[in-house]
Parts: C-alpha cells; sequence; structure tokens
C-alpha cells in the first residue's frame, strides 16, 4: 500500500500520512427501523470498484474530506473538503 | 581456478592496496576492489557452499548477484551475495548449510536417499508413523532454512531510510538506461539512475567487442562504450545516480523501493523507464551443478574486472552471435576454449563430470559424441530478458514468438520500458529505444518537444520492425542423471517431469508442488526455463498465462532494511526533570514518560489519603472547544448533557460511538458562555480529536476545536490538606463555599495562569490545575515548597491506580472493552433518556430496552493474593467473565478490584470465584466504592 492521496489542502501525499476513515456510510434517522440501524453500525459494502470514503489527513493539514477510490487499483480519482450540508 | 591474471587496464581492482580476511577460519587476502567471491577465486576456492536439499557442493555459477550458489554469512549477516560484496579488512566470513564442514558435508547424504525427498516429498513421506512425526520434525527444522541468525550478537547492520522524489526515475544503467537518463534530463526533468553496478554501462564494462550502431558509443569496445556513456551521465546536472542500488520493488504511485548498501531509498517517481536488460541463465544438462559450469559473461566480467584466472580449458556453449563474441573473448583471459559447441547446429552438451568439480564433458554433434577433459564450462546460450520488475506494478510480460522469448510488453501509466528487455538486442536497439523512452517520460512530466517524442518513437519502432527474428533451440526433455532446472531448491528435470505426469501441469500449481521459482534467486535462474520444460512436456503453447506472478522483492531484502533505524519519538512532560531529580521508575504510556513510583506504592498512598500529595497530570488529553454551538455538539457527543453546564462548572464525560460502545471519558469545564475545556484520556486523545473534527466535517456546526494538550502542564494536588496548600499560591477565594467539588476557575497561582477544576481522580479533596507548558516545573516547584510543612509528597500512577479502584473509577478500555457500553460499565446515571438524538442513543436504547448482560462490579479478596488483570471468573465452573483491575489495597487490607460479570451477579455480597495460578480464589462483589462510598472526603 504506497499509493498517493490527493489531499485538496496539501496536494498528493503517501497514503501513509493519512487515516482511512471507511467509505460513506449515511447515518439513519433516529427513528428508522432496528435493522436499518444495525445495518449502518455493522455491514459495508466493501465494493470493489470506484467507492466514496472518509480520509483524514492525520500527519498534515488533520482535514477530514471526502475522496472517490478505486478499490482495484488505489487510485484515487478525486477528492474534496465537504461542503456543509446536513446530510454530508 | 586459481591465481590472477596479468594486470590489464579494464581491472577494477587495486593491486597496491590488500586486505585480508577469513573464509571458514582461514585467512585469505584481496586487493582492493575485489568482491568476496573473487578473493576467494583467485585464492582457489572453488566450492563456496553447498546446496539446498542434497547438499552438492555449489561454486560460482551467475557472478551477478542473481543466483543462489554464493550465499555465505558474513560477520554474523546470514545469506551474503559474495559475488556482489567488496570485502572488507577483516571481516569474517562462513559458509552456510553444511556441517561439519563445506569439503565434508554430511548432509550431503541426502543425495543417496533422494526416493525419501521426491518432489512434493512433504506430503509424501515423514508423515507415517504419526508418533515418529517430532523426530522428523526436528531433524527437517533443522535442516530448513538457509544461514543462521546470531540471537546473542550485537546488531550488525544500522540501516538508514531516505526518501527522494524526482520526475523520471531510469532503473538499468546500461546503453538504454543512461541514454534513457541523458535524454529526460536534456529536456529539463529531475532524473534518479538507479543501477546495481559499482559504475555505469551494464554488462559493457566488461566487454571488448566493438559496439554496433548506438550513436555516440557507436564502434567504441565495450568497456570505453560503458566510460563513454558514465561520462555522459556525470555531464548531465539533472541527473542523481545511485550506483550499487538495486530496485527490488514497484509500488503503487511511482514508488520504487530501492536498497543501496544498508540504506533503504523509498523513490516517488512521476514516471519510471525500466531499462533491465537481459540476464544469462543456466543451461539443463548432466550434472550442470558442478563446481566450475560457470555462466559465461558473469565469468567474463570476473576475469576482466577483478583479475581473475578462471580456469585452464573450455568448453563454451552458444546460441547466438553474442555468445560467439563471449567465447573469443574469454580465450582473450588466457583460457583455452577447446570447443564451442552452438546449439544452432544441432550441437549438444550432454553431461559434465568430475570429483566435486568439472574434468570433463561429453558434446554430442551430428558425427556422434566424444569426452573433453577441461576444467569450465560456460554457457554462453542466448540472455533473457528481465522482465520481474514489469510485472510488480502490472506491466505485461508476454511470449514473443518473433523472438522466441518473454518480453516486456507495452507500458503502463507510470511505468515504461526500453532496451533489450524489450526482445531486440544490440546496443543500437537499446540507445534508440532509450532516447525514446527517456523523451517520453520527460514529456509527461512537462518537459521537453512533442516533436523530439515522436522522431524518438518513429526510430525505436523502425529498429524493433527490423530487428531479426530468433527461433530458441528447443529445451531437450530426456537425460540421466542430475539435470537441475532449480538450483536454489534442487529441483531436477526429472522431478519437474514427474510432478506434470502426477497433473501437476499449471505452472502456478507445479511451482507449489515442487518449490521451483520459491528459492533464494525467486525464479532468475529457473522461471523460463521451467515454463519452456513445463510448455514441452505438456505439448501446450507457452502463450498466455505461461509466467507465475512477480511480486516484490526484485532481490532479497533484509528486514532490518525495511525496518529503518529504531527511532521513535519520546514525549516528556514539562516537569520531567523534577521527576527524575526525586528518582522516579518510568512507565512508557504511548509516547510519554510517566512516573510510575517515587518512594513506594503505600506511602504515596498514605500521603494522598493522610495530608496532601501531588501527581502530574500534563499527559491528558485538552482540548479548547469554542462557538455558539459548542454546547450543543457537546451534547450529540454524549449520552448526557452540557449545554445547560454553568460557567465555572466541571461535568464528567463518557462518550459512545454509534454502536453504544464507550470509547473515551474524561471532563468538560465550562469557562465562559461559548468556551469549554475538554480532557481525555491520555491514549485517546488522537481518536477523540480526529472524532470530533469528523463529526464536525460538513456538519456547518459554529464549533472550532483545538487540540491544546502540548499547551498545557497539569498538576493533581490532592489530600486533605490540598486547600492549605493552594490556599498559599493564590488570591482566588478556594474556600468550601465559593469553590465546591466539581467547580471551574480561571485564576493566577504562585503568579502563574491556571484553570482550577475541582475534580479527582483518587477521590479525595483534589484540584486539577493546568498552567501554561512553560511553567509547568515553576508550578511544581512552588506547590512543593508551599507544602513542604504539611508533608507533600509526589504519587506516581502506581499509587493512582491503587487510589482510584479504591474507589471504583473506571479506566475505559482498561475496566472496559469493544462489548462495553455505558450500561455495562456502571455509567447507568449518565444516560439521560430524555435527551434527543445523540451519538449511541439508538444502541444504548436497545440495550436498555432487553437489559444488559453484563456488569462491571468491584469485589474484594480476603486473602493477599492479587489475581493477575485478565483472570478468569467461573460460576457454576463455567467462564463467565474477567478480572480488569486488581491491587493489593494496603489502606483497606484486602485485595481490590474490577471484573465484568454476568448482570445476575451484579449484586452486592454475591460470591465469585477467580481462577488464579495457586487455585481459585473467592471474591465478594461490591457495588459501593470501596473507599469513602458516600463521597464525603470528594467534597469536603
Amino acid at each position: 500500500m504506497s499509493f498517493l492521496v490527493p489531499c485538496p489542502r496539501c496536494g498528493p501525499r503517501d497514503a501513509y500520512e493519512f487515516r482511512y476513515g471507511g467509505e460513506l456510510n449515511p447515518r439513519p434517522a433516529p427513528d428508522a427501523p432496528d435493522t436499518t440501524w444495525s445495518a449502518y453500525r455493522y455491514s459495508r459494502e466493501n465494493a470493489s470498484g470506484v467507492q466514496r470514503e472518509w480520509w483524514f489527513h492525520r500527519n498534515g493539514c488533520r482535514t477530514w474530506f471526502q475522496a472517490e477510490r478505486d478499490t482495484r487499483d488505489n487510485r484515487v480519482i478525486r477528492a474534496w473538503v465537504v461542503e456543509a450540508s446536513p446530510a454530508r | 581456478m586459481t591465481g590472477r591474471l596479468p594486470p590489464s587496464p579494464l581491472e577494477r581492482i587495486d593491486r597496491e592496496r590488500t586486505v585480508t580476511f577469513r573464509f571458514d577460519g582461514r585467512e585469505h587476502r584481496a586487493f582492493a576492489g575485489d568482491t568476496i567471491a573473487s578473493a576467494l577465486a583467485a585464492g582457489g576456492v572453488t566450492v563456496l557452499s553447498r546446496s539446498f536439499k542434497y547438499h552438492r557442493p555449489r561454486g560460482l555459477l551467475c557472478c551477478t548477484g542473481r543466483c543462489p550458489n554464493c550465499l555465505v554469512q558474513v560477520d554474523g549477516e546470514p545469506n551474503v551475495r559474495a559475488c556482489t560484496t567488496e570485502v572488507r579488512a577483516g571481516m569474517t566470513v562462513k559458509h552456510q548449510n553444511a556441517w561439519p564442514s563445506l569439503r565434508f558435508d554430511l548432509m550431503s547424504l541426502t543425495g543417496r536417499f533422494e526416493r525419501l525427498l521426491p518432489i512434493g516429498f512433504y506430503y509424501k513421506v515423514f508423515y507415517r508413523p504419526r508418533r515418529l512425526w517430532p523426530l522428523f520434525e526436528r531433524i527437517l527444522r533443522n535442516a530448513a532454512g538457509l544461514g543462521r541468525i546470531d540471537t546473542r550478537s550485537t546488531p550488525v547492520m544500522h540501516p538508514i531510510t531516505r526518501h527522494l522524489h524526482c520526475d523520471v526515475a531510469v532503473v538499468g544503467g546500461g546503453p538504454a538506461g543512461c541514454t534513457a537518463a541523458t535524454e529526460a534530463a536534456r529536456a529539463g526533468a529531475s532524473v534518479v539512475l538507479i543501477d546495481d553496478g559499482p559504475a555505469l554501462g551494464g554488462h559493457l564494462r566488461a566487454r571488448s567487442s566493438p559496439v554496433r550502431g548506438g550513436g555516440p558509443i557507436d564502434g567504441l569496445a565495450g568497456h570505453a562504450a560503458a566510460a563513454r556513456l558514465a561520462e555522459l551521465v556525470s555531464a548531465e546536472e539533472g541527473i542523481r545516480t545511485l550506483s550499487g542500488a538495486t530496485a527490488f520493488g514497484l509500488y503503487e504511485g511511482g514508488l520504487i523501493g530501492i536498497t543501496q548498501r544498508q540504506t533503504l531509498v523509498r523513490l516517488r517517481a512521476r514516471r519510471t523507464v525500466l531499462a533491465l536488460g537481459t540476464q544469462e541463465r543456466p543451461l539443463v544438462f548432466t550434472n550442470n551443478d558442478l563446481p566450475g559450469v560457470m555462466l559465461a559473461r558473469g565469468a567474463l566480467a570476473l576475469a576482466r574486472l577483478q583479475g581473475v584466472r578462471l580456469g585452464a580449458s573450455a568448453v563454451v556453449v552458444i546460441e547466438d552471435e553474442d555468445g560467439a563474441a563471449v567465447a573469443d573473448e574469454i580465450r582473450s583471459t588466457g583460457v583455452a576454449v577447446l570447443a564451442v559447441v552452438d546449439l544452432r547446429t544441432g550441437a549438444r552438451l550432454e553431461r559434465a563430470d568430475g570429483g566435486g568439480r568439472v574434468e570433463s564433458v561429453v558434446v554430442s554433434d551430428a558425427n556422434g559424441s566424444r569426452r573433453i577433459r577441461c576444467d569450465l564450462v560456460l554457457v554462453a546460450t542466448r540472455t533473457e530478458p528481465v522482465t520481474a520488475l514489469f510485472a510488480h506494478d502490472g506491466g505485461g510480460r508476454a511470449w514473443s514468438e518473433r523472438f522466441g522469448e518473454f518480453v516486456a510488453a507495452g507500458r503502463t501509466e507510470g511505468v515504461l520500458t526500453a532496451g533489450e528487455m524489450q526482445g531486440p538486442r544490440g546496443a543500437e536497439y537499446a540507445v534508440a529505444a532509450g532516447t525514446a523512452a527517456g523523451r517520453e517520460a520527460a514529456m509527461e512530466c512537462g518537459h521537453g518537444e512533442e516533436q523530439a517524442v515522436v522522431a524518438g518513437r518513429e526510430r525505436t519502432a523502425a529498429l524493433l520492425a527490423a530487428a531479426p527474428a530468433v527461433a530458441p533451440t528447443p529445451i531437450p526433455l530426456d537425460g540421466s542423471g542430475k539435470r537441475f532446472v532449480c538450483v536454489c531448491e534442487d529441483v531436477t528435470a526429472e522431478e519437474l517431469a514427474q510432478g506434470i505426469d502426477e497433473g501437476f501441469d499449471d505452472l502456478e500449481i507445479l511451482k507449489r508442488y515442487s518449490t521451483i521459482t520459491m528459492g533464494p534467486c525467486q525464479g532468475k535462474m529457473c522461471h523460463v526455463t521451467s515454463a519452456r520444460f513445463r510448455a514441452a512436456r505438456t505439448g501446450q503453447p507457452i502463450g498466455v498465462a505461461a509466467l507465475t506472478t512477480a511480486r516484490p522483492p526484485f532481490q532479497p531484502v533484509t528486514l532490518a532494511t525495511l525496518a529503518g533505524p529504531h527511532l521513535s519519538p519520546v514525549r516528556r512532560t514539562a516537569m520531567h526533570d523534577r521527576h527524575a531529580a526525586l528518582g522516579a521508575t518510568w512507565l512508557d504510556m504511548g509516547d510519554w514518560k510517566r512516573p510510575h513510583t517515587y518512594t513506594t506504592v503505600e506511602r504515596e498512598c498514605r500521603a494522598v489519603r493522610e495530608r496532601v500529595a501531588l501527581i502530574d497530570v500534563s499527559t491528558l488529553g485538552k482540548l479548547d472547544m469554542r462557538g455558539r454551538e459548542a454546547g450543543a455538539f457537546l451534547d450529540w457527543l454524549h449520552p448526557n448533557r452540557f449545554s445547560d453546564l454553568k460557567a465555572g462548572r466541571v461535568r464528567y464525560r463518557a462518550m459512545c460511538d454509534d454502536a453504544g460502545i464507550v470509547i473515551d471519558d474524561g471532563t468538560v469545564a465550562r469557562l465562559g458562555p461559548e468556551r469549554f475545556f475538554v480532557t481525555t484520556t491520555t491514549s485517546s486523545l488522537d481518536a477523540v480529536d480526529q472524532w470530533l473534527r469528523w463529526w464536525l466535517a460538513g456538519s456547518g456546526r459554529d464549533v472550532t476545536v483545538t487540540n491544546v494538550t502540548s499547551h498545557f502542564a497539569a498538576i493533581n494536588l490532592a489530600g486533605p490538606r490540598s486547600r492549605d496548600v493552594l490556599a498559599r499560591l493564590t488570591s482566588l477565594d478556594i474556600s468550601r463555599e465559593r469553590m465546591p467539588y466539581l467547580a471551574a476557575a480561571e485564576g493566577d497561582i504562585a503568579g502563574i495562569p491556571a484553570v482550577i477544576l475541582r475534580i479527582g481522580f483518587v477521590g479525595e479533596l483534589s484540584y486539577e490545575i493546568h498552567v501554561p507548558a512553560d511553567y509547568g516545573a515553576d508550578l511544581w516547584d512552588a506547590l512543593m515548597s508551599a507544602g513542604r510543612d504539611l508533608g507533600i509528597e509526589a504519587f506516581g500512577i502506581e499509587a493512582q491506580r491503587v487510589l482510584r479502584l479504591e474507589k471504583q473509577h473506571l479506566i475505559v478500555g482498561q475496566d472496559s472493552d469493544a462489548l462495553s457500553g455505558p450500561l455495562e460499565s456502571g455509567l447507568a446515571w449518565l444516560v439521560k433518556a430524555d435527551k434527543p438524538d445523540f451519538v449511541g442513543r439508538n444502541a444504548v436504547a436497545a440495550v436498555s430496552a432487553r437489559g444488559p448482560e453484563l456488569a462491571l462490579v468491584g469485589f474484594t479478596v480476603a486473602a493477599r493474593t492479587v489475581p493477575d488483570e485478565g483472570a478468569s471468573i467461573l460460576h457454576d465452573g463455567a467462564l463467565v467473565g474477567r478480572v480488569t483491575s486488581a491491587k493489593w489495597s494496603d489502606a483497606l487490607g484486602r485485595t481490590v478490584g474490577m471484573a465484568i460479570v454476568p448482570a445476575h451477579l451484579a449484586v452486592a455480597g454475591a460470591d465469585i470465584t477467580i481462577r488464579a495460578p495457586g487455585g481459585p480464589l473467592r471474591g465478594t462483589v461490591t457495588l459501593e466504592p470501596f473507599y469513602d462510598p458516600a463521597g464525603a472526603k470528594l467534597r469536603s
């Protein structure tokens, strides 16, 4: 694992500088059924292909941002700082 | 093989400077510039090792650092390649894999019992009868592996790690690589050139035949061409050359792993040009592993560069024009070439014979076979493209019908290839392809001119199209005796044939069954040969997917090199020197050094309980949180509420994730309407900081979090007399009325601006005082001198752990685990069910609805025995829980602890059984704190 992650603030850096924050996993509404909450807590898509995920530039600007990465070859297609929105 | 040739201008040794070293106890002489192998060869040592399985004597084979034959132990470091390692004065070299000695190796008896070691023997023998397996295992374990690591010795390596960046990396310092580097640099790219030889020029360095074509080197003798290439490279300021450096792996993101002696270089290149050329490979014939059988170009380099006299007479095997030229050059090193066996004519080298080294060979052709007496067999057959490195990061290796070999095909986004590894041989093509690739790579980094790129590409394409086709000589399937395909693992052609006949006819499967390509050389000597052998044996075309997957490392790398220097950061608090002066013993907590004890645990506990004492708590995580929505954000993150916390008050906090698991605890102090001071546990700070920032990212909340951990030093002053001590140092009114339990204040202490929190982990009247870190030591000194007449003392982590346990105060991560929610951790009082949604609410509500299954409880043991943390708790003979903390409490005269038990055992007075080494212990569940259950002292 030596791919580069294009931090939206710092530019391309070694993946070791980052913490991987997992694929995007929207939080259910408080009154969603238990099965939805259970899936949110314990299930992931684990896609083979392009997925959206969270990254944190731990040894850098310490910004959380989102990125699209192809899990087959670890190419990060794009990365962006999340704009304020209730749904994220 | 003894002695040296007369001095020659090509040689790299300095005959004026001699050094001595030891090999297997005997002293040897070497010249500066000698490798271990060249010095030993010149000194008449023909056997350097014994083979892995049959323990057959083995001598120098490839002389280029690729085969396993010269692996030796050097000054305690195993598996050093003697043929590429320069001699240092005083080095101690030992053979490997022979016992008791190289000359007389008892393990060579395995050759006599080869029916016990058939292909795939570990699936077939030794496992029956089962009762004998322990014996077999001992023997096999002893025989397995190469070299010995001396675990008692001091480290023999001192590795360092370097990071480099460039536009274009070029791997390989032959004609193609040097040209690619030069062209890329001329276009304006920053270039790193990696070459594994001591000087640039590749195989040309040892050759005298004139180079044909190749622009600036056209017409020069090989060694002169090499020198010219080195000049051209050094004339370019944009090139950084790493000589004696091996690129062992290509990784994602343009990362190249390189070792240069004991240095690991992590090179990031935007584009990489591989110009690895070709390498020699052994020929399959009977007894092809006898010492004296050598790969011809490697042997020639040994003669030319180190002046080693290879032998008296040789038979040379060739199959192309370059081989014929090599045979001629061998003659010029004083070796009588008695026969040149040209495989293209149908001639064959049938076998070599000799006792311990080559004495004669049998050669056959249309006129029959004849025996020739000689002491050398030099294999100068067609070389093969070096393609494994290219395959590491997705590069293609394809069988070329035209060239009759596997070649590097195409490119990847980041990696280009150039030169002979693409198929065509000769300097003319290498230089053209290097030019094209260098320009192309530079262009893709934004340097150079499109026109030049196109011109280079077109010329290379034209030369490629014009390159003559090659018909490879067929691989001989039949033969007698031991014909080794794989010299690392001692796999013979006969064994491979047997494996294929048993049905293991796919190369990946055959590899796993026979261990072919899995030895130290990783297939450099046998990969293509075994693929060709399999194709011939099965009658299948060699074609698609015929090679097994190539993975890093291309050449062996020591783990020490990869690990790098043993450096880890150490964090010291502002009061570190004070602790040291008091004779503290240390405890490592993460990167922090914390005082474990100063005097004795009992004495320190008494000081806290009876008088006054202080502990350095600077390592606590500290976050400054501000903003209009800071209170609401804290409400969101916690099961309890903070928006209603009044300025000047502190509240306990414990935080859950959305699975309802407790992930951290600490305190929140409100220092203003929109200003909170949050503390976290020492070890969770970074995780909590990230957690907060993650919930804030894109939320639009008006909250700013600043990690101020290093900005503040902190002391907890605890004990019944702590107010008296503090009062002497501050003008703040810290009376019980004005600063009660859970009050927070800002003010000066001993003239230092401080945040003072009336909280305590140890259950006494106590103050947590945070001051700017620069004043940490001053605060310590001020408190110490103010409390001297009251008997103030310092207490360490161990005393704190006893004291907090007497109060049953939880340590998250020690008394909780990945299944502990607030309801299972004695924190039910914290959860505000009337609160709207918060992180973990859904999960905690679910646990609440069905009732928690586990509970964190206190327990006491009447005996003085302290159970281990983690000890099992038994109930009705079944394992139902575990001890999370346990200490001897001198004050209470009992062992006290906490444990996770089933909810039905969370009843005061319940009996629990704790498994302990000396027999089960009886414990009694206690739900209240052991010390001051009402908390009167805390509030005093």
